[in-house]
């Protein structure tokens, strides 16, 4: 594959690149004062309620900040800014190792698939080439939509991922979808928590991920974190971020976005513009789709408990359990179609759709200059942070109706959808928490059940026909005595309650909580309960989204 | 610099408006299907490329035009224009945003800025509001006037073409807000005609007026939009104008109705379009969709449908 994406020159660039942030973090702050003032209030709350010895030694450090600021002259504030961000910068600046890289993407699906088939691994044994083939995954995990437009939209700007975010597999997933599809590596912000994860952190350290530390909530940090995404940008790193901010708590389609960063790749639009020296900026919105997700049971436990809100980092879920993972996967393999990533139609910054050559057209085919959005009347292309921030929201728009269209329905979302409805009539009354406690109350005959599924179903390839949705392959031929096969296939063995139990009578519905939390992903469709606040109208029991950090000002 | 401003509509709505512009010393063409009268300070022309050259354009034209004419001005427009519109109407009714999930399209407001966006390249877009009237801006007597808008390009782009000593320019960012405070004031300033035509007296007119903003601001919500919007300028201040203004043409429009005449006698009446006539079934129906009460339009439907101001009063008091 093409090794000259940028990413492959990253290390040695990474000084140059951290010296780049700080110069522009330092340079547009107007008030020094306001920034450590705003780091150390932030910092020293943190701290406080820590009793590790390192945080305290932190605390300490703040404390003696915050009493000499005031003392300091303009000139050391500026200074002690420059360190800050400087300290904060190497923080945040990933690694890339090709060799690692190499490594994962080739030989890893095939060794994670070997160790977890022990007869496969017998087969390979005698057959080491397919060792380092792709193909052993291919059925698995599919990977489509507008591929070979995309390799060629590699080559003439920058592109930006921006993939709805259900588990922490995501990152490591859409890592794979890019080398299946033939388009180079792309770098992302991973939480820094994942770090410490022993699993997920051998995957991601060395992939070209940034960290983000998410504890930390000052303006000095997130402005580094911005103008860090900005300049990778500029310096064309395809990069990939997740605007959801974290992983869907419900199950849902994200609707609410955390904008910070793709604010970042529309600066990096407007500053090549006025440097005279334009790169064109691609967002491409993207879904992944799981039969099953790895932390569904902690995620949407979270999301209905009432400590949903502050607990945005989970240290401990599925992902750093080993146990876990192996079944998750073991899970997954032995499925075909089990995850789906899909590329959706890519765009401009400024929400145009784009043709293969690069070439931006508007709503009515109408071929348009994205640079002219950057500039004004007189034609001079200006950076400016109120318009953009404004941009960034309508782009944000744009990419939430592109996840409802290229969400691809999997048969545990119909089924769960279908018993679900069912369980609401059948509660005793019809709120969201009554619902939820009928754990093993409700027997549903496999026929009528066969038969609602089969009516979503069909509502669903209605609507796919009008680009509303995309169904899997699986689903679309399946009938529904099939998809509620698979779905039982894929809830059971997995999950550490049963979801569905198949019994003389009929299916037996029992764990409410997982049943809701894959029925979400109909909610935007019309066709789910929607208990989630996604649409207008709906009544919001809770928003824990709304309670996760915003990487930048952007709302 | 002078700033080239482009005026589209040659009612006289349009021409009020490009000459408050130009008595700013902007650069001001206006794009006209009539024959032209006012050729001195505003240059005027007949085609659309011409308000391409302009820098901000100015929409002036009825509701039920608004796609056609924004389908042809786009033709000549790019990503660096600004367009405001001074329409005090919605979308045309039969308009679904690609992508809409099913719980948006129910009744779904949608706005003149929804179909700009939709029928040209341009994003820096806003509208014009507030109780400032046709005849203050034509004679140049003091007013105010309201600009709506995300961009604060646009504003200050707006706020350069028309501030001047006689006419001040204030702003909001809720733009969605401005658009349906100036649509549904349009409707209740029908109501005011209707009422006082009616005989209602002082107490009775203001009562009815503060509950009907009441109901607006709670759909304003519902479709999106800030509710402090309708309590601010573009909201109750062109209300207070429409109550002094007697030639109003929705304020004549609601007076004939209520002497008997039918919704085309009444609009004959008027002699300008009334938005109103379109635009109350359809705040109804939206009200009804998402369950708020809405009283006042309830009313503002009967008087449309010929009811009795007594009836209507009665009704309106039993909620």
């Amino acid at each position: 594959m093409d090794q000259s994406a940028p990413i492959f020159g990253f290390n040695a660039a990474r000084e140059s690149l951290v010296r780049d942030v700080v110069e522009r973090v330092v340079d547009s702050s107007q008030d020094p004062l306001f920034y450590l003032n705003d780091a150390a209030y932030n910092e020293i709350k943190r701290l406080e309620s820590s009793r590790k010895k390192k945080d305290v030694e932190r605390l300490g450090e703040w404390q003696r900040l915050a009493r000499s600021i005031g003392r300091m002259s303009q000139a050391e504030r500026v200074e002690k800014l420059r360190e800050l961000a400087t300290d904060y910068g190497w923080d945040v600046a990933g690694n890339f190792n090709p060799r690692v890289y190499k490594l994962s993407t080739k030989v890893l699906p095939g060794l994670v698939t070997g160790l977890l088939a022990p007869r496969t691994l017998a087969t390979l044994a005698q057959n080491p080439r397919e060792l380092v083939s792709l193909d052993a995954l291919s059925d698995k995990v599919k990977v489509e939509g507008p591929i070979e437009k995309l390799q060629k939209l590699c080559n003439r700007g920058v592109m930006v991922y921006v993939p709805t975010h259900l588990s922490n597999m995501d990152s490591i997933v859409f890592g794979y979808a890019l080398e299946r599809a033939g388009l180079p590596p792309a770098t992302y912000g991973a939480g820094k928590n994942l770090f410490t994860n022993p699993i997920l952190s051998f995957f991601m350290h060395n992939l070209g991920a940034y960290r983000v530390d998410r504890r930390l909530r000052h303006a000095l940090y997130k402005d580094v974190l911005k103008a860090y995404s900005c300049v990778l940008l500029e310096r064309g790193y395809h990069s990939l971020f997740f605007p959801g901010g974290t992983r869907s708590r419900s199950g849902g389609i994200e609707r609410r976005l955390k904008l910070g960063l793709v604010g970042s790749a529309l600066e990096a639009y407007a500053r090549s513009v006025r440097a005279g020296r334009e790169r064109r900026v691609f967002f491409v919105p993207s879904t992944i789709n799981y039969v099953i997700t790895l932390e569904a049971e902690t995620l949407i436990r979270d999301y209905l408990s009432e400590t949903g809100k502050s607990r945005y980092i989970i240290e401990d879920d599925e992902s750093s359990r080993l146990g876990r993972m192996v079944a998750f996967i073991r899970k997954l393999l032995g499925m075909e179609g089990a995850v789906v990533i899909r590329f959706g139609e890519p765009m401009d910054p400024f929400g145009n759709s784009v043709d293969d050559n690069g070439d931006s057209y508007d709503r009515r085919g109408r071929k348009v200059d994205p640079s002219r959005y950057v500039r004004d009347a007189s034609g001079n292309a200006v950076v400016d942070p109120a318009r953009d921030a404004q941009y960034t929201r309508e782009l944000g728009e744009e990419i939430t109706k592109a996840y409802v269209r290229e969400t691809v329905i999997l048969s545990t979302h119909v089924v769960a959808a279908a018993c679900f409805a069912r369980l609401r009539k059948a509660a005793p009354r019809p709120d969201l928490f009554t619902v939820l406690r009928q754990r093993d109350t409700l027997t549903i005959p496999r026929d009528e059940l066969a038969a609602d599924v089969r009516n979503l179903k069909d509502q669903l390839v209605e609507k796919e026909k009008r680009g509303e949705v995309v169904c899997s392959e699986f689903v679309r031929a399946a009938s529904g005595g099939d998809l509620i096969e698979h779905a039982l296939r894929a809830f059971n063995g997995y999950h550490e309650t049963p979801v569905l139990v198949p019994r003389r009578e009929g299916i037996a519905v029992f764990d409410p909580e997982l049943l809701f939390y894959y029925q979400n992903r109909l909610v935007p469709y019309g066709f789910a309960w929607d208990a989630i606040g996604y649409g207008p109208t709906a009544v919001k029991p809770s928003a824990p989204n709304a309670a996760a950090p915003s990487l930048g000002g952007a709302r | 610099m002078t700033l080239k401003v482009g005026v589209v509509g040659g009612g006289p709505w349009g021409i009020a408006l490009a000459r408050a512009v130009a008595r700013t010393g902007a650069d001001v063409t206006m794009h006209t299907r009539r024959e032209a009268k006012d050729g001195r300070l505003i240059k005027i022309t007949q085609r659309y490329e011409d308000i391409g050259r302009c820098q901000l354009i100015v929409l002036a034209v009825p509701s039920n035009v608004v796609r056609e004419v924004a389908r042809g001005i786009g033709d000549h427009l790019d990503g660096s224009h600004l367009i405001v519109h001074g329409i005090r109407g919605l979308a045309p009714i039969d308009m679904h945003l690609p992508g809409e999930t099913p719980a948006d399209k129910a009744d779904a407001l949608h706005t003149v800025s929804d179909v700009l966006r939709e029928e040209t390249p341009v994003r820096r877009l806003g509208a014009l509001g507030g109780p400032v009237q046709a005849d203050e801006l034509h004679h140049g007597t003091a007013s105010a006037l309201v600009v709506g808008s995300h961009y604060p390009e646009v504003t200050s782009a707006v706020t350069r073409a028309f501030n001047g000593p006689w006419l001040r320019v204030y702003s909001t960012h809720d733009l969605k807000g401005l658009e349906l405070s100036s649509a549904m004031v349009g409707c209740m300033a029908v109501g005011v005609g209707f009422a006082k035509e009616s005989g209602a007296g002082p107490g009775l007119l203001a009562a009815l007026i503060s509950r009907a903003v009441h109901d607006a601001g709670r759909l304003a919500v519902i479709a999106g939009a800030e509710e402090p919007t309708i309590y601010g300028l573009g909201g109750y201040g062109d209300l207070l104008s429409s109550i002094a203004l007697d030639k109003r043409p929705e304020v004549i429009f609601g007076r004939a109705l209520a002497q008997g005449k039918s919704v085309g006698a009444a609009v004959e009446a008027a002699t300008l379009r009334v938005e109103a006539v379109a635009l109350i079934p359809r705040l109804v129906a939206f009200a009804r969709a998402h369950s708020v009460q809405a009283p006042a339009f309830e009313g503002l439907a009967r008087m449309l449908e010929g009811h009795k101001p007594e009836e209507i009063l009665g009704k309106f008091f039993q909620g």
